[in-house]
């Protein structure tokens, strides 16, 4: 009998396989059509065709995507390591940049609540 | 300096420096531990040091950063279960994301311009808010370069999930949708974790919105090139 961490992990690669065959099949038909959309973007709209058609239910790659989404971070610390090579910039535009990006993300985060907000309290005088 | 004898020791202590950072988040939930903050941190204490260069550092670790195609794909499943959730409201979260992407866009360039920073910079900037696995080919589309768009979307990610939290005290938000699309399309997937602290409603909210608002951007590129 196999012990259920190894099914698990079993489940897990066949799973994370599944998406990655999903990608890759997204590139190949953005290549294919010429479409300037990435190819993980045309995979994203496949597995919802999938779903869709009830060929695949979302629990059979929950265990897959979930880790995938919850280890994103791990995949995009190379791309932060690209700071070695802007020691100059930030000590140039350090400050500036983070000013721009501080006060984005508040002015962001402000009119989005408000405009959501604003139209779900609409809906509901209107709805009642 | 390179560590030619040890091929893999970027890749080794990427790994390693993400486990127990990931550990000690778990454990004590202080947020200057979180890997978003504390991974980063340590690599450049030790890469800086020693005069790494990106490129060496990227040689044996660059692969990582591809399983951001598959997180694209997987990104179908919160979409696929919230889909009650957006034909309920689709009206206000897609106006929302409309809003805030232009806010977005708009404030990083304006401010990027008004400040005087460098045209490549600006281009970068532009993506910051979106999730990383969309904002790294956006920032190609644009024109600028990915890697710098990773390090914004970061830092939007560790300022917007703190500012959050102190929004929510101050804006008379009475909706969780409203409370959960300020996380998601203000700091993405550090946003989306918070969001999930504040409320289960909060934080599906957030995540759909967050993939959403991504795709939105990516298939504003065409108008965006023109534009900036």
């Amino acid at each position: 009998m196999k012990p259920p961490a190894f099914n698990r992990f079993v489940r897990l690669l066949a799973e994370l396989a599944v998406l990655l065959a999903l990608y890759k099949l997204g590139g190949v038909l953005a290549a294919w059509l010429a479409w300037p959309i990435p190819g993980g973007v045309i995979g994203l709209a496949l597995l919802l065709l999938l779903f869709a058609g009830g060929v695949l239910k979302p629990a059979m790659l929950q265990l897959g995507a979930g880790v995938l989404m919850a280890e994103m971070l791990l995949f995009f610390i190379p791309a932060l390591m690209s700071l070695l090579d802007y020691g100059s910039l930030l000590r140039d535009e350090g400050w500036r940049i983070l000013l721009v990006i501080a006060v984005s993300t508040l002015l962001v985060m402000v009119v989005t609540a408000l405009t959501v907000e604003w139209i779900c309290r609409w809906r509901l005088r209107h709805d009642a | 300096m390179t560590l030619e004898p040890m091929p893999l020791f970027w890749l080794a202590l990427t790994l390693l420096a993400y486990l127990g950072s990931r550990w000690l988040y778990r454990r004590s939930g202080r947020y200057l531990f979180s890997p978003l903050i504390l991974v980063p941190a340590v690599l450049l204490a030790i890469a800086v040091p020693l005069h790494t260069a990106y490129a060496e550092y990227a040689r044996n670790t660059h692969w990582l950063m591809s399983v951001l195609g598959p997180v694209t794909v997987a990104f179908a499943v919160p979409i696929w279960q919230q889909r009650a959730l957006l034909a309920r409201h689709w009206p206000a979260l897609s106006l929302g994301m409309l809003v805030g992407s232009a806010a977005s866009i708009g404030s990083s360039w304006g401010l990027a311009h008004v400040l005087a920073l460098d045209s490549a910079v600006s281009l970068s900037l532009v993506p910051r808010s979106i999730t990383t696995p969309f904002a790294m080919p956006l920032a190609r589309d644009l024109g600028g370069v990915p890697e710098l768009t990773a390090v914004f979307v970061m830092f939007t990610g560790v300022l917007g999930a703190m500012f959050g939290g102190v929004l929510l005290k101050y804006l008379p938000l009475r909706t969780p949708l409203a409370r959960g699309a300020l996380f998601g399309v203000g700091a993405h997937g550090a946003g989306v974790s918070r969001a999930h602290e504040v409320g289960g409603e909060e934080g599906s909210v957030a995540g759909l919105v967050m993939v959403l608002t991504g795709l939105l951007n990516l298939f504003a590129a065409p108008l965006l090139t023109m534009l900036l």
